[in-house]
């Protein structure tokens, strides 16, 4: 070996431990960092050249650690995980409008029914009579708003997945963007390891937003598919999602958005439904949840206005006139009490302003088993049927949430055991390769020793 | 079992303990605050449809019971009206037997219709008697009285027969689902009758008419007992419908407090229960954060020396 041979060992060393030094220190600098990946240097001899002696040490590359079935699982899972917030955030909302404490549809039904009984009580009194209107506009009101609380959250279920899309366009964008970098970084022969991780991360939230099929080419980009089928980034390229005003009419009359792209000859085509994740569970909330919340309410609201118009119907009301309609409306949300005049009750039937005969049927609508759209149940059965209703699907979402929310959580942790970073690690290597720098430049200087003596033989 | 544990897992596992514990907290905070165990209708939705079912219940008994309240009103005032009617005809009756036979006078017989005069003003009265402005044998109707007044100039018993003129409609009220409990008693049968004998009678004193048929004072203690009679009948009927209100009024009492109870079963908190679970979610709290305080605290950074 020649003299300068432990010199170019130490200095292939100093370098290798200072590339070492260099992962090791960016692994401490993003122990905080969502998604970051740590990274090992992998060391190795570099062979003898043309001796019996190798002549050092050199990187050989720089891992990324990471287990691809847990980062797999972590996209099945953000798609369910999202999903499950989505619906439960929504229906917790939903359901804080409908109190179990008092001063809701229950409470006013029972107040009406409990004023028809003082008004059959003593049917010409005004103040009865003023009471049951009172009575009837809460009721009213108090169903109006019921209505009015599910068409606003489908509303805001709407509003929620055109934002969805918006960031999921976001998203899709920066994953294709991070595969253009990678397939760049591995022609020129640099590391793509914290592209990866910034991409992972990005796939990651993009799953929550929908269920996501994730196909991984050999160049190192990554291709994405939406479960509908629906490619939504291939290579380089994203695919623009787009949403535009359905044909279906939304519960305040307005529209409704549909998820499509935009075709090559710029027309609108429509994608279909069932995406999964939040965007799949808004939809679901947006077109069958609220949708059947409302219509249950209507057939409520429908049952009360047409069997209590009825009965005024068949009456007289205190001038002796036939009774007109108490309830006004096509359903819970425009349901109103039509009646001006507390007068027009129609509490007799007969001329007799003390008859309480008609007010009595009217007492006896609360025990009516066969109110059309009712299940054969009672208005207030049948109410305490729909708010049950309203509790076990929130409930449901509530515990899927906390499935999902524990599954993701389990998830991390098992990524972190994996992918993250340990600062006690990280100190120890940093000692390690610290030591053998410092050993490195040590044998630089004992060469440089052994060069010295050399040349002083000769001086 | 994580093998290995870096420094972003203890502050997830920190976070996501003590955020699910504050939420317990938050959540038994509420229930401790209000005493009720249904917070919202997620909690228990059998529950929920349970208390809004028992809640109504407990309504519809206690807007019943208003009406119960009113019907014994009602009907006590009529069965002290009729118990004073059959007073009335008693003395009546005293009167036309005192007065039938021969040792009394003309003027004394004059003196006694005096007498049965205020008598028939009283039976008047009863039969225009209001329970909050409500006419008890008229149909319970307000406004004008069921009986012609006795000053009235078309008051003539004889010759119109009634001095009704109040509603024939009965007038019933709920006490149940499928229970209803006529409140009337119509003025025209209770007093009708009675006015009438009285009326003869005091005509028969007046003119000192002992014993002609059908208006004579002999005449008028059959036509008076007749209407005792029919005044002890309805008296009857309004005391067992009475009794039918009291009975249905401590039903619907210990209803309510069956239904009350059920509905605290299911939606109250046990205090003492939450009290204990508040204490350990405190507890486990301030234990995880002093536990993660101790584990975060823990640096390598404090054991190594570069």
């Amino acid at each position: 070996m020649a003299i300068f041979g432990p010199l170019s060992v130490g200095r292939h060393a100093l370098l290798t431990h200072q590339r070492a030094l260099q992962v090791t220190g960016h692994n401490i600098a993003n122990v905080n960092t969502p998604g970051f990946s740590r990274q090992r240097v992998q060391l190795e001899p570099i062979p003898p050249n043309g001796d019996r002696t190798g002549t050092g040490v050199r990187v050989a590359g720089v891992d990324r650690i990471v287990d691809p079935f847990i980062e797999a699982r972590q996209l099945a899972n953000g798609s369910a995980f999202g999903d499950a917030v989505a619906a439960r955030d929504l229906l917790q909302q939903l359901e804080a409008n409908f109190p179990v404490t008092g001063g809701g549809i229950g409470d006013a039904l029972q107040e009406f029914f409990a004023t028809t009984n003082a008004l059959a009580a003593d049917p010409a009194s005004l103040a009865a009579r003023g009471e049951l209107v009172s009575a009837a506009e809460n009721l009213a009101a108090r169903i109006r708003e019921g209505a009015g609380a599910i068409s606003s959250f489908q509303r805001e279920a709407d509003a929620r997945f055109v934002q969805g899309v918006s960031d999921t366009n976001a998203l899709l964008e920066k994953v294709a963007s991070l595969n253009r970098e990678i397939v760049a970084a591995r022609i020129a022969g640099t590391s793509d390891n914290d592209l990866q991780d910034i991409r992972q991360e990005a796939l990651r939230d993009l799953s929550q937003q929908l269920q996501l099929n994730v196909v991984e080419q050999a160049d190192g980009a990554v291709n994405v598919f939406a479960r509908t089928g629906t490619a939504l980034v291939l290579g380089a390229s994203a695919t623009n999602l787009q949403t535009e005003p359905s044909a279906a009419t939304a519960l305040d009359g307005g529209s409704l958005s549909r998820l499509g792209v935009v075709g090559d000859s710029g027309a609108f085509i429509p994608i279909g439904t069932g995406f999964g994740g939040a965007l799949g569970a808004l939809e679901t909330l947006r077109d069958t949840t609220f949708v059947q919340t409302a219509s249950a309410l209507d057939a409520l609201a429908d049952g009360l206005r047409l069997e209590v118009n009825a009965v005024q119907a068949a009456g007289f009301d205190l001038d002796g006139l036939p009774g007109g309609d108490l309830f006004a409306g096509t359903g819970a949300a425009d349901l109103t009490v039509a009646l001006a005049d507390s007068r027009g009750i129609a509490a007799a039937q007969s001329a007799n302003p003390a008859d309480n005969t008609n007010a009595l049927d009217l007492v006896a609508v609360q025990d009516n088993r066969t109110i059309a759209g009712l299940g054969g149940q009672t208005l207030g059965e049948y109410f305490g049927s729909f708010h049950a209703g309203i509790g076990q699907q929130t409930r449901s979402a509530s515990d899927q949430a906390i499935i999902e929310e524990q599954v993701a959580g389990t998830l991390a942790a098992q990524r972190d055991s994996v992918s993250g970073v340990s600062l006690e690690e990280e100190f120890t290597d940093l000692i390690r390769f610290q030591r053998a720098f410092q050993a490195a430049a040590q044998l630089i200087s004992v060469s440089n020793s052994m060069l010295d003596d050399l040349i002083g033989l000769v001086r | 079992m994580i093998q290995r544990v870096t420094q972003s897992a203890l502050v997830r596992v920190l976070s996501a303990n003590t955020s699910r514990l504050q939420s317990e907290l938050v959540r038994t905070q509420a229930v401790v605050s209000s005493q009720k165990r249904l917070q919202t209708a997620s909690d228990d939705p059998v529950g929920t449809a349970l208390v809004n079912g028992f809640r109504a219940e407990t309504r519809r008994l206690e807007s019943l019971l208003d009406g119960v309240g009113f019907g014994r009103a009602v009907l006590g005032a009529q069965d002290a009206a009729i118990d004073e009617v059959h007073a009335l005809l008693t003395r009546a009756k005293e009167l036309a037997v005192t007065f039938s036979g021969g040792v009394q006078n003309p003027e004394s017989r004059a003196t006694a219709a005096e007498e049965t005069e205020q008598i028939e003003r009283a039976l008047l009265s009863l039969g225009n008697t209001t329970v909050a402005g409500r006419h008890i044998f008229g149909g319970l109707a307000r406004g004008n009285p069921p009986f012609i007044a006795f000053d009235d100039p078309g008051y003539d018993p004889d010759v119109n027969g009634s001095t009704y003129s109040g509603p024939t409609d009965p007038f019933s009220i709920q006490t149940a689902a499928d229970q209803l409990v006529r409140l009337t008693t119509p003025g025209d049968q209770v007093f009708d009758d009675a006015i009438l004998a009285v009326h003869q009678l005091t005509t028969a004193l007046r003119n000192n008419d002992v014993d002609t048929p059908g208006t004579g004072i002999i005449a008028a203690i059959d036509n008076v007992e007749a209407a005792s009679e029919g005044a002890r009948q309805e008296r009857a009927s309004v005391g067992g419908r009475l009794g039918r209100l009291n009975t249905r009024d401590v039903e619907m009492r210990d209803a309510i407090v069956g239904a009350r109870t059920r509905q605290g079963e299911i939606e109250d908190a046990d205090l003492t229960q939450v009290l204990i679970d508040l204490a350990q979610l405190q507890n486990a709290l301030e234990v995880t954060l002093t536990a993660g305080q101790a584990l975060l605290a823990t640096n390598v950074l404090d054991f190594v020396r570069l």
